[in-house]
């Protein structure tokens, strides 16, 4: 629902994200979550830590998300724009 | 170019480099990606160089060993910075090697078309270029080894003419000394 995700963009890009599992981000819901996880992404840190290395480009991050975790274009779009606020509002 | 899989992760990080792709470092979690990016750079026939088989020439060989990569040095690429193109003249006067004369001739339409084939501007230093051009010519190495530097004229240049600057200052100065006192100035 897009009031919830807004809700969850605000959330998210609004305080440093500490611990919070990945399934905090926008865009990332249960299944997408779990497909994360299953790939060692479990904290939305370590998600953080993929922006980065890839120098925080949204295009190559949302790609990322796309090929390597298998999310649709909605999810990328999502966090990838959550990452980025976050970024700018914290990094 | 195949088996980019079986590349080194700077040989990948040189080949997006190369097509001009922005990354970071290449690493696990990111390889794929940029594999995937390069795949699609080199199926789009966008040629970074000249050659895309022969990425580098290495020191082993016997023949003119350099680094021949485009110039990278467009607007968004700015960590890396390598560019890499031979002067003119280096590869007229200092090479002997036919191949490598011919390779750069070759290339020379390739560049006709980009903003920067007119400027000869820094080189590339791998050990291996620098190298190769010490063993032809002391003469022509590249200034600082940096490859960020950027200099019109090599720093080595800019030493000897301050020297010789110098040289003929202290020349005039002493020899001012041993002239008759200035008329007027007694």
């Amino acid at each position: 629902r897009m009031s919830n995700t807004s809700l969850k963009h605000r959330n998210f890009v609004g305080e440093p994200m500490g611990d919070k599992p990945v399934t905090a981000l926008s865009g990332v819901g249960e299944a997408l979550g779990r497909k994360l996880a299953d790939q060692g992404f479990d904290k939305a840190y370590v998600v953080l830590g993929q922006f980065l290395l890839l120098k925080k480009d949204p295009e190559m991050f949302n790609e990322w998300l796309k090929d390597a975790i298998g999310a649709n274009s909605q999810q990328a779009l999502s966090c990838t724009r959550c990452l980025r606020e976050w970024c700018d509002a914290f990094l | 170019m195949s088996a980019l899989s079986s590349k080194s992760a700077q040989e990948i990080s040189d080949l997006l480099d190369d097509y001009g792709i922005k990354h970071g470092p290449v690493v696990d979690s990111t390889r794929s990606l940029y594999e995937k990016k390069l795949r699609e750079a080199m199926a789009k026939g966008k040629k970074a160089k000249q050659s895309p088989d022969k990425t580098y020439y290495r020191e082993e060989e016997d023949e003119v060993t350099y680094v021949y990569r485009t110039p990278v040095r467009s607007d968004g690429a700015g960590d890396s910075g390598t560019y890499t193109r031979l002067r003119p003249e280096w590869t007229e006067r200092e090479y002997d090697h036919g191949t490598s004369y011919s390779r750069y001739s070759r290339s020379r339409p390739e560049y006709s078309g980009r903003d920067y084939v007119d400027e000869p501007h820094m080189y590339d230093t791998p050990s291996t270029y620098r190298n190769s051009y010490l063993k032809s010519t002391p003469m022509k190495s590249e200034a600082p080894a940096a490859p960020k530097s950027s200099r019109l004229i090599p720093l080595w240049v800019q030493f000897v003419f301050f020297l010789a600057v110098a040289a003929f200052l202290y020349i005039v100065f002493s020899s001012m000394e041993s002239n008759e006192p200035i008329k007027g100035i007694e």
